[in-house]
């Protein structure tokens, strides 16, 4: 028996309806016949988990050196100027610059041991996000819409999947998964996002749609029935958004100041805590971006800058959600599209590198305070359990339940895993 | 698609005899005879055929579509946007029995014709680009569609253009294709089979094609016309730009040709040119071999860890893999699946439909110019009815198959005598694009009534048109004409203002644009599309009552309520409205105490509309 989680029962973080669980039990008990009350319940309790599960994806949008984060190599003749701090875990080292990070490394694990091929922005940002290179005939859907459509609740009021602050090259979606599991995109965490909030006073917006509603039957009679029900599918949708209450969540006024004081006075603290919030409501995927680490020029000024804003942002958002019981459903991913060449070039600038690169991870069932895999002396060599694209993205599906090998058909007629490929790397779960 | 049992059949029958016919044909080097045509004559058969095969399956045909409804209809497929409400009076009054083959004409000539198709062009191939940068160059690709289409340029003019295009691109814009896609041979082997042909021969890209009889190797042999495109920056140039070049050299003269063999048998190697026989290898051993001597000093970078000027046997096992990149080659190779870092096998260009195989070797320029004499040929069917079938689609909201771009030669074809006497005479007109249109909105099957699907029956295709999206651009154009605001001149990419770049079009096209060879049953509205029409400030603004809006003047100049109603139905849906649409918004204005706020509420729901945002 198979339960889809818009046939399952109605829960959010707010808790859920008693007399819906019961209803949709029995309904399913009905239905699968064989069951025993038993077995139903268990799986009914594997829906409820599944469905409490959530993502946060900290995009570092234009390849981070991994060199300056948390694969520092003070030693090696290209090391840089980039020193190895201490963290709260003995025996693992992060670069300068990310102390706050490092005080929480016992709930990180670190995975130092990405390779890939891509070293293209787009194609690789493609392939980090979606699992496939990109290719001319499919647009393949992000993984986050993959996860929206698995595990998200469709019936929220909010979009299950939200992206703050996105580059320009990201405008990667739900591709042939369609319009329901579209990230919504929010330029700029700590404002409403665009035309969210209604032009007119909500009772004059009422009357609106009302008029809109009435004046809709004419085309609908006369030939545009399905045109105008699906209309009405979006409108409803939208203005749901449009009225409900959940909006605050983007609002970050009411939040004390030592939290937002914590997170640190950028847009990417600003989106970090938004993503809080708005896991916190029912989002089932947020993904924020801090851009800039395009490092072929300036590489340690740039980088250090970066951290600046990255570090306390990432060491507060894994505080808050422990503090508030949510780590443990709230998977947490930090990486970008490659890593950065060990050689420094002429402009101390690092370029494009994808044979190495790392990742961050933590919540969602990770047991941090641990390393993945390690490169050679100078940072240019994978040189212990390698992990490709298609491990990292089996692990993530390992962390929120979602089983990779399931498959779409693609509009093309080829079925299309969510994964292809790749092992989960067993050891964070360790 | 609905697609009767019959049909069905007749459609396997006459896609063997197609593929026979051109068997036939290439072998005998006769070419069949398309005779042009009369645009009114085919249009003419056409309805003949299409009425016969609807009656003799007992589908009642809808009626032919009112005046004002044609009207808006062909304004948006011919131009992209609505019709004038004085446009729709004077067309209402007209009494001339051609009026509606006149108003087409006229509006083919019109400059908003080739814009309009343009447009869509734009979206057919950007929307499936690989590369972001080839953004920077979608207004030189307008403009040149524009003024290609608006003179009459032959569809296999176009093609051919687009094909063996070279130049900057900022300046050429035929180049789009190649620079969509960063001179890639896969990915523009799999476009110019899907955009020219209705092939998805990459799905043969890593096997045999899944559906279709196509094998891996037919897919790569198309890749193999375009291995010597090259897209470089033009050095220094501000604003940056690109430009799509031929690249000649060959493959020996390639200075990264030789670095494989260092891989694959180090000790061979190592015997042949270690004179000294100290077990290392110097610049100076090698510099008989010309391709290993140009490399070696970067080899030497590379892997001499001791820094001993010399490569021993474990230095050169230690050497990274090389950068294999096909793109290094002149000619082309297709990757080995089993050992994606090796080179491959050399494939040589031949042109799947037909099996037509150029010389080997051949410059850039000649493979590219072969190619696009073997898609135009008139001995290669698809390449006429994927165009038909294609603009068929866009105007008829359905094709004789769909997807557009996915036909292939074991699909469903609806009405197949119809599809082929449109073909016929698209060939016949020598690809004349502005003649096939015509040829089309002339037809009684175009001109049809929508009507309620529920009497909708099986096998009841082209019995009544259906109502379909609009494209960006048309619902953009629709939009800032009822709303009374002008579409700035000159458009500057670095403008940032309440649209921020590339003007306010560009940004309505991230929100409203679709790929238009996405068939109409796949297309859904988004959120963030309804919220910018019902919140969006540029939208509030300008349905006010007050100012210099269309509202407030119609407000002005029309005391009485109904003749304001009538006047904001035709600005905005084109015709006159019901007795009920009346009576629904006098009632709205009863109830409401301000007549301003009132009419702005009405005008705000009927931009909301669906029939606002669909071609009916």
């Amino acid at each position: 028996m198979k339960l889809f989680h818009h046939q399952a029962v109605g829960v959010s973080r707010r808790g859920f309806s008693r007399r819906s669980f019961l209803q949709t039990v029995s309904a399913s008990a009905a239905a699968a016949g064989v069951l025993s009350f038993r077995d139903v319940m268990s799986l009914q309790a594997e829906e409820l988990r599944r469905q409490g599960m959530s993502m946060i994806l900290l995009w570092m949008a234009g390849g981070p050196s991994h060199l300056e984060t948390f694969d520092p190599k003070p030693e090696a003749e290209n090391g840089g100027p980039t020193e190895a701090i201490d963290t709260s875990v003995p025996g693992i080292q992060i670069a300068n610059g990310w102390e706050k990070t490092a005080g929480a490394m016992q709930d990180i694990a670190l995975i130092r041991s990405m390779t890939n091929k891509e070293g293209n922005h787009r194609r690789a940002t493609y392939q980090l996000h979606t699992g496939y290179v990109p290719s001319g005939s499919v647009k393949h859907p992000a993984l986050a819409s993959n996860i929206a459509r698995e595990i998200g609740n469709l019936d929220g009021a909010l979009p299950s999947f939200v992206r703050v602050g996105a580059a320009r090259n990201n405008r990667i979606g739900a591709g042939f998964l369609g319009v329901d599991y579209e990230p919504f995109a929010v330029q700029q965490a700590g404002k409403l996002p665009q035309n969210v909030a209604a032009g007119v006073p909500h009772p004059r917006y009422n009357t609106r749609l009302g008029l809109l509603n009435r004046l809709e039957d004419e085309f609908a009679a006369r030939g545009g029935k399905t045109n105008v029900a699906d209309h009405r599918k979006i409108y409803k949708k939208a203005s749901k958004l449009v009225l409900t209450p959940d909006v605050k969540a983007f609002d970050l006024s009411n939040e004390p100041d030592e939290v937002t004081q914590a997170y640190g006075d950028t847009n990417f603290g600003r989106g970090c805590l938004l993503a809080r919030r708005l896991v916190e409501t029912g989002v089932t995927f947020v993904e924020v971006t801090q851009g800039g680490w395009d490092t072929h020029q300036d590489n340690f000024e740039r980088v250090k800058n970066n951290a600046a804003q990255v570090d306390p942002a990432f060491a507060a958002l894994i505080h808050d959600l422990k503090q508030r019981g949510m780590l443990e459903k709230t998977l947490v991913l930090w990486t970008g599209e490659f890593g950065r060449t060990p050689r420094i070039n002429a402009r101390t600038g690092r370029d494009h590198y994808p044979r190495a690169f790392n990742a961050a991870i933590a919540g969602g069932g990770i047991q941090g305070g641990q390393v993945i895999g390690s490169t050679s002396d100078d940072g240019g060599r994978v040189e212990e359990t390698p992990v490709t694209v298609p491990d990292l993205l089996q692990t993530v599906c390992r962390s929120l339940n979602v089983q990779a090998d399931k498959e779409n058909m693609s509009p093309l007629g080829r079925p299309m895993k969510i994964v292809d490929g790749g092992t989960v790397v067993d050891q964070l779960f360790a | 698609m609905r697609v009767t049992e019959r049909l069905f059949r007749q459609g396997i029958v006459a896609s063997v005899l197609v593929i026979g016919c051109l068997i036939w044909a290439a072998g005998s080097g006769e070419a069949k005879n398309f005779k042009p045509r009369k645009s009114r004559d085919v249009a003419e058969r056409v309805d003949r055929l299409i009425t016969k095969d609807l009656q003799e399956s007992e589908v009642t045909i809808a009626p032919s579509v009112s005046d004002e409804d044609f009207l808006r209809r062909v304004t948006f497929d011919l131009t992209g946007t609505l019709p004038t409400p004085r446009d729709i009076t004077l067309f209402g009054l007209d009494p001339h029995p051609k009026k509606r083959a006149r108003a087409i004409d006229r509006l083919i000539a019109s400059q908003e014709f080739g814009a309009n198709w343009a447009r869509y062009w734009r979206d057919v191939i950007f929307s499936r680009a690989t590369d972001v940068r080839s953004r920077m160059m979608i207004d030189v690709f307008e403009r040149w569609m524009t003024s290609q289409l608006n003179e009459g340029a032959s569809w296999d003019q176009i093609t051919r253009e687009l094909l063996t295009a070279t130049g900057n691109v900022r300046e050429s814009g035929e180049t789009a294709l190649v620079f969509a896609h960063q001179g890639q041979p896969e990915e523009i082997a799999a476009e110019t089979s899907r955009i020219f042909l209705g092939i998805q021969i990459q799905c043969a890209n890593c096997h045999d094609h899944p559906t279709d009889e196509w094998k891996r190797e037919q897919f790569h042999q198309l890749a193999a016309f375009f291995p010597r495109i090259r897209v470089r920056r033009v050095r220094d140039s501000m604003p940056r730009t690109f430009e799509v070049v031929s690249f000649n050299r060959p493959d020996s003269a390639n200075p990264r040709a030789g670095v494989g063999q260092f891989r694959q048998n180090p000790e061979k190697l190592m015997r042949l040119l270690d004179q000294n026989n100290d077990g290392k290898l110097t610049q100076d051993e090698v510099k008989k071999r010309k391709r290993l001597s140009r490399v070696f000093k970067r080899l030497l970078k590379i892997g001499d860890t001791n820094n001993d000027m010399g490569l021993t046997v474990a230095e050169l096992k230690k050497l990274p893999p090389p950068n294999v990149n096909r793109r290094a080659y002149s000619e082309y190779f297709m990757p080995n699946l089993d050992d994606p870092t090796s080179k491959g096998t050399r494939i040589d260009p031949v042109f799947f439909v037909a099996g037509q195989t150029p010389e080997v070797g051949l410059t850039d320029e000649a493979r590219r110019e072969q190619l696009s004499q073997y898609i135009t040929s008139r001995d290669n069917p698809w390449f006429a009815k994927a165009f038909v079938n294609r603009m068929w689609a866009e105007l008829l909201g359905e094709g004789f198959t769909m997807p557009v771009d996915d036909m292939g030669p074991e699909r469903d074809v609806a009405f197949e005598a119809v599809f082929d006497a449109l073909s016929e005479g698209f060939v016949g007109s020598g690809y004349d694009v502005k003649w096939l249109i015509r040829t089309i909105v002339n037809t009684e099957a175009y001109q049809r009534q929508i009507r309620p699907v529920d009497s909708v029956g099986d096998g009841d295709q082209f019995a009544a048109a259906i109502p379909t999206r609009l494209r960006s651009d048309q619902l953009f154009n629709a939009l800032f004409r009822v709303l009374g605001v002008g579409e700035p001149k000159g458009r500057s990419p670095r403008r940032r203002g309440y649209f921020g770049r590339g003007g306010p079009r560009a940004a309505f096209a991230l929100l409203f644009g679709y790929d238009p060879s996405t068939p109409q049953s796949d297309l859904t509205g988004t959120v963030p599309q309804a919220l910018f029409l019902m919140n969006s400030p540029v939208i509030n603004n300008r349905v006010k009552a007050k100012g210099n809006t269309p509202l407030a003047k119609l407000l002005r100049d029309y005391s009485d309520d109904e003749d304001v109603l009538a006047e904001l139905y035709l600005l905005v849906l084109a015709r006159e409205p019901s007795e009920n649409e009346l009576k629904i918004c006098s009632e709205h204005i009863a109830a409401t105490e301000n007549r301003g706020a009132a009419f702005e509420d009405i005008l705000w729901s009927l931009i909301n509309s669906t029939e606002f945002r669909t071609k009916r």
